[in-house]
C-alpha cells in the first residue's frame, strides 16, 4: 500500500463523501486517487483538518464526509479528537495515513507514539487499524460513525501531484460540490 | 435588553447559524443568548480548531461565527494565515479585547496591545465596537463584509462596552 492507493480504496468504499485532506501527502495522494476531484485539499494549516471537516460534517449531516489527516498534522491538532468525541457527528470518518514520517518536510521520524486508536478509543469513539485495501474496504464500510480509523502503511513513495493547491479555485469547486 | 443580546440577535437575524468558541467570561453573555435563540456554540479545545471549524461549516455553504478572547487570535494565527484568508472563507468573529484600559493581568498585555496591529498585518480590517447602542449595527455589518465583501470580519469588544 501507497497513500494513493490507500486513498483509493477510501474513496472507493465511500464515494459519495465530501472529503478533508490535510497538507503534503494526504493533499497530494488525494488529488491523484481522485483525478483532481472537488475536495478540500489544504495547503498549510497544519493541524486544522479535522476541525475543518467537523464543520463541514455540521453543516452538511446529510452527507458523509471524510477527513484524510496525515499522522504528523493529526498529531499538531490533536485537540480535535476530543471535539470529533464531543460533538460526535454521524456523519464523519477520520483516516489517520500512518507512516509515522513528517514527509512534506523532508522525511523526519515523529517523536512521539502513533497512539491514534487507543486515544480514540479512550474517547468513546469506534476505531479500527487497517494493514491492507481489503481491511480499508470493510472498514470504511462497517465502522459507525463518528470514528477514527488507522491505517499504517510502509511504502512511502510521493504521491505526485503539487499540494501547493490554488486555494481560490479548490474552495470554489468545493462549494459547488457541497451544494449538492 | 442588553447589548450582548442585541448583538446575537441581530447575529443570528443577519444569517449566522452556528457558533464555535473556546469559553471567556466576557463572551458568556452573548454565548447565552445564542443558546437561548437556538444557537448553542460548539466548545471546542483551542481558537485555532474553532477558525478551522469555521472555515469548514463556511466551505460547505454556512454562515458560522467565531466567539474568541483576543489572546485566542494568538492560537489561532496559522488557521487564519493559511487557511482562512487564502481560501477566501470568510466569517464574523466577536473578539473579547482583554491587555487593554483596567487590566489587571500583566499575562494579557501583550496580546491584547497587539491585537490590532496583528490583524492589520495579516490585512485583516477590524471593528471596534465602542458603543453600546452599535451592537446590532456592527453584527449586521459584519455579517456582510464575510458574506458579500468575502473577508473575515472581526468585532472588536473594546474596554468602553459595560463587560
Amino acid at each position: 500500500m501507497n497513500p494513493t492507493s490507500i486513498v483509493r480504496a477510501v474513496l472507493d468504499a465511500d464515494p459519495d463523501a465530501l472529503v478533508v485532506s490535510s497538507l503534503g501527502t494526504a493533499t497530494s495522494a488525494l488529488r491523484a486517487a481522485s483525478d483532481d476531484g472537488p475536495h478540500l485539499y489544504m495547503g498549510g494549516s497544519m493541524g486544522t483538518a479535522l476541525a475543518v471537516a467537523l464543520g463541514v460534517a455540521e453543516k452538511r449531516p446529510d452527507r458523509p464526509v471524510l477527513a484524510l489527516l496525515g499522522d504528523g498534522e493529526a498529531l499538531m491538532g490533536a485537540g480535535s479528537f476530543w471535539s470529533l468525541a464531543g460533538l460526535a457527528p454521524a456523519n464523519l470518518l477520520a483516516v489517520v495515513l500512518m507512516d509515522g514520517h513528517y514527509t512534506i518536510t523532508g522525511g523526519q521520524q515523529l517523536g512521539v507514539p502513533g497512539a491514534f486508536g487507543p486515544v480514540a478509543a479512550a474517547l468513546g469513539l469506534a476505531t479500527a487499524t487497517a494493514r491492507s485495501h481489503e481491511e480499508i474496504t470493510g472498514h470504511v464500510r462497517a465502522l459507525p460513525r463518528p470514528a477514527v480509523l488507522e491505517v499504517r502503511y510502509e511504502d512511502r513513495s510521493w504521491p505526485g501531484p503539487s499540494p501547493f493547491v490554488d486555494a481560490p479555485v479548490v474552495r470554489w469547486r468545493f462549494e459547488e460540490e457541497a451544494s449538492r | 435588553m442588553t447589548w450582548q443580546a442585541t448583538l446575537a440577535d441581530a447575529l443570528i437575524e443577519s444569517g449566522v447559524e452556528v457558533a464555535a468558541w473556546v469559553p471567556d467570561k466576557r463572551l458568556a453573555p452573548i454565548a447565552q443568548r445564542l443558546t437561548e435563540r437556538g444557537v448553542p456554540p460548539r466548545t471546542l479545545t483551542r481558537e485555532e480548531e474553532c477558525f478551522g471549524y469555521a472555515a469548514g461549516y463556511r466551505a460547505a455553504g454556512g454562515m458560522p461565527l467565531v466567539l474568541a478572547q483576543c489572546s485566542g487570535l494568538g492560537n489561532a494565527l496559522n488557521a487564519i494565515g493559511s487557511l482562512v484568508i487564502p481560501f477566501g472563507l470568510a466569517f464574523p468573529v466577536v473578539l473579547s479585547m482583554r491587555g487593554t484600559l483596567g487590566e489587571r493581568n500583566p499575562s494579557q498585555m501583550p496580546l491584547g496591545r497587539s491585537t490590532v496591529a496583528t490583524l492589520e498585518a495579516l490585512g485583516v480590517q477590524p471593528f471596534a465596537l465602542r458603543d453600546p447602542a452599535d451592537a446590532a449595527r456592527y453584527a449586521k455589518g459584519a455579517v456582510n463584509v464575510a458574506e458579500g465583501a468575502r473577508v473575515l470580519a472581526p468585532i472588536l469588544l473594546e474596554a468602553e462596552l459595560d463587560l
